[in-house]
């Protein structure tokens, strides 16, 4: 994609568009060509307004002045035509992410883009969004856009793709036809995962009882919390027993990130009880970019940065750590000592979960750990994490990814403006996942229980 | 009572907005390399730098015109190097900007003992023109009796309507807010930063250039932390033109307070109101703590 977007340029081989042969040395050419593209990590500036950021690199100008009011009809007209609902004077910090995405679609349209390249568009959407994306890549196509969606999720890729390629290491493995009936989810999967996992269980297990005795590992009593004035959490009641995995689920924003600042003790300025077995809590933050991890570290420096025990610490020492990881996680390095940040998105998240999990707290919490990851590193981690808990382990796993949650969780709560709205019980959740493949693989999903987390989420449900 | 006399009084606020001049000159010139992401310490050092070879080709040449142009020229040329340094070597921005400082005080003491012939300062000389619109009107006389004030004020509009309203201020913030986002736009990041560096060069020049004209003549140390003052005052008008202005009034009333004093010969000793300034700064910074957010990949 970095190659079509003119940001690499490749060693060997042809590029055509529209016939024509191209080789592109910056994203100008590729924009010139009217290919447009949305990074997974947005290519906003935060700072600037949405109408800064989308004219930004192709300003209307008007006696050396940006022609804003010029520019504010046309892009008007697009927001309306594609019904994206945004407000062109707000800056891009104080919108939500689908808002940010939008921006970025908004962006391409303006520059007249005419291949559309989306980057893991839903990785940051609730479902609900997910479903507004999706209209708007209808329209697109109906008006003759060409779209490549690049996606880890497969129920998304049979939910609205024409023709489906599968990339492994850089190679096309499986290509399907134009008939979008055919698609065949199981050859697809297989494709993707490859020879080394096909074949394999991924049965879960059934859950062992470790905590006959009912002990609560952790217990959060009416939480308040302000930030900036703004009501964050409005008296939220939690409690993580021992041996269970506690799903939260909720639109982002509603309170997820103060949950976890507020338990891990980044947050201190909240109202309300807070009681816990242990002060040690692993966390696998939701930003690995930003949290939980130093890019220029390698993995053995970053699992050191956790390290309580030693003052002193010897090269030889960094390297045995890493290795450790490396070995037991199947962590996929160039060499022991790289940077983390060198990594792929997949290998640093189960590098930076190998760091947790090793740390052996009873308390652990995972916030959107397979976000951005591919599927073998997602199948991984979802299998350690269910290890955790049958080792008798409290885990409390944030998501805004339903099937994961609903398929993981041995309760789960929604959460939905700073509160927990409901909790579904143990037999709510497996009445239906009992005995199935992954939901994300298993095309027939339980629509009437999808249908009220959806209505508590956006608080239309009583 | 006659020194409180000398402070509430018309002169008094006028010579505030003159002697706001270097600084405002210094602080734009700093906020135009910052914007484009590029932090400028350096401004104390090409102050320096324009205020010598202000006062250096003046006299060489015998004229002020081509004094005025060569001191620009030559900081325009520091500022490329600034630039090949920083933006092209990535070379740390806050050591490339120390080390310009020290070289810069280093060549100009050296000039001024083979030149002059002296380790404090130049000969005097004529300095620039005066402005003659307003010699006749009261207060206004006193503010804008030179050029460069002038310019000065023109530029808290001009400077706001480039960074703001135009493509190039529009393009330029952007590279220091986010190289990469810009770079995938199709924006030649290298070439902003450099002009913005640049406009701080030329900006600076003007500074330092003032300062020289000011005294008539070039002494060592003249500048005296103004430099830094100016990068204190951008910080605190937070990266915006309007803003910086206030924050310079700030500075430039107590230099105004100084001289009253000096002049009232009070017992106050005026080294401690030499420090006021500096104080003001870290007071000041304090308080906004938190609340000043510089472009967002400055440094980078």
């Amino acid at each position: 994609m970095k190659i079509l977007f003119g940001i690499y340029r490749q060693d060997s081989g042809v590029i055509k568009i529209f016939d024509d042969e191209v080789r592109f040395i910056s994203p100008h050419d590729a924009i010139d060509k009217k290919i447009g593209m949305v990074h997974q990590h947005f290519m906003l500036i935060e700072d600037f307004t949405v109408l800064e950021n989308i004219i930004l690199g192709y300003e209307k100008t008007k006696n050396f002045k940006l022609d804003v009011k010029g520019t504010e009809v046309i892009l008007n007209e697009l927001i309306e035509k594609y019904n994206l609902g945004l407000e062109l004077n707000k800056k891009v910090s104080d919108i939500s992410i689908s808002g940010q995405q939008k921006t970025e679609i908004l962006k391409l349209l303006y520059r007249r883009s005419e291949i559309l390249i989306f980057d893991e568009p839903t990785a940051v959407l609730s479902p609900v969004e997910v479903k507004e994306f999706f209209k708007i890549i209808d329209t697109f196509k109906a008006d003759g856009k060409t779209i490549i969606l690049i996606t880890h999720k497969l129920n998304e890729v049979k939910e609205i793709s024409d023709r489906v390629s599968v990339l492994r290491r850089g190679k096309l493995v499986y290509e399907t036809d134009n008939n979008r009936k055919q698609l065949d989810i199981n050859k697809l999967s297989n494709a993707i995962v490859g020879e080394e996992l096909s074949g394999k269980d991924f049965h879960l297990n059934k859950i062992p009882d470790t905590n006959p005795e009912n002990i609560n590992f952790l217990t959060l009593k009416n939480i308040h919390l302000k930030k900036k004035y703004v009501s964050a959490l409005n008296g939220l009641d939690l409690e993580l027993k021992k041996g269970e995995i506690l799903g939260i689920c909720g639109v982002e924003g509603n309170g997820q990130n103060e949950i976890v600042d507020i338990i891990t003790g980044l947050e201190k300025n909240y109202q309300g009880s807070i009681n816990s077995v242990t002060e040690n809590i692993s966390l696998v933050p939701d930003d690995r970019l930003k949290k939980g991890m130093i890019k220029e570290y390698s993995i053995g420096e970053n699992i050191f940065l956790k390290n309580e025990k030693s003052f002193f610490i010897t090269k030889k020492d960094l390297t045995g750590m890493s290795e450790n990881i490396i070995n037991k996680y199947d962590v996929r390095v160039s060499d022991v000592n790289s940077p983390l940040g060198s990594l792929s998105g997949g290998n640093q998240q189960k590098a930076i979960f190998a760091r947790e999990i090793e740390l052996d707290n009873d308390i652990l919490i995972f916030s959107h750990p397979t976000r951005g990851v591919d599927i073998n590193a997602t199948l991984f981690i979802h299998s350690t994490i269910t290890a955790q808990r049958n080792k008798g382990k409290a885990v409390l796993l944030i998501s805004s990814d339903l099937d994961e949650l609903i398929s993981l969780s041995d309760r789960l709560s929604v959460l939905y403006n700073g509160r927990i709205v409901r909790t579904f019980g143990n037999e709510e959740l497996r009445s239906f996942t009992e005995d199935k493949l992954l939901p994300e693989i298993d095309a027939k999903t339980n629509q009437s229980l999808y249908e009220e987390i959806g209505k508590l989420m956006i608080g239309i449900a009583d | 009572m006659e020194l409180l006399n000398s402070i509430i009084s018309l002169t008094f606020f006028a010579q505030v907005l003159r002697l706001m001049t270097p600084f405002y000159l210094g602080a734009s010139a700093a906020n135009f390399s910052e914007r484009g992401g590029v932090i400028n310490i350096a401004i104390e050092g090409f102050m320096n730098l324009s205020a010598f070879s202000f006062a250096l080709f003046s006299i060489l040449t015998g004229s002020i015109t081509a004094g005025f142009i060569l001191a620009i020229i030559v900081n325009l040329l520091f500022s490329l190097l600034y630039s090949f340094f920083t933006v092209n070597l990535k070379i740390n921005q806050i050591v490339t900007g120390v080390g310009f400082n020290l070289l810069i005080a280093g060549i100009t003491k050296f000039l001024l003992v083979l030149v002059f012939k002296s380790s404090s300062n130049t000969e005097r000389f004529e300095g620039l023109p005066d402005l003659n619109i307003f010699k006749d009107v009261p207060f206004l006389d006193i503010v804008f009796s030179d050029y460069l004030t002038i310019f000065c004020f023109a530029l808290i509009f001009i400077s706001g309507f480039v960074l703001f309203k135009t493509k190039y201020g529009l393009r330029l913030r952007s590279v220091g807010e986010n190289p990469w986002a810009a770079e995938s736009l199709g924006i030649r990041v290298r070439i902003y930063k450099l002009s913005g560096i640049l406009i701080s060069g030329f900006l600076s020049s003007l500074a330092g250039i003032w300062l020289a004209s000011n005294q008539n003549s070039y002494s060592d140390g003249m500048i005296a932390g103004r430099g830094y003052i100016a990068i204190a005052a951008m910080i605190i008008g937070k990266w915006k033109p309007v803003n910086i202005f206030f924050a310079c009034l700030i500075f430039s009333a107590f230099e105004a307070l100084e001289i009253s004093l000096q002049i009232s010969g009070t017992h106050i000793p005026t080294q401690l109101i030499q420090m006021l300034p500096y104080l003001i700064t870290i007071v000041v910074l304090l308080g906004f703590v938190g609340k000043t957010k510089p472009p967002a990949a400055v440094g980078q």
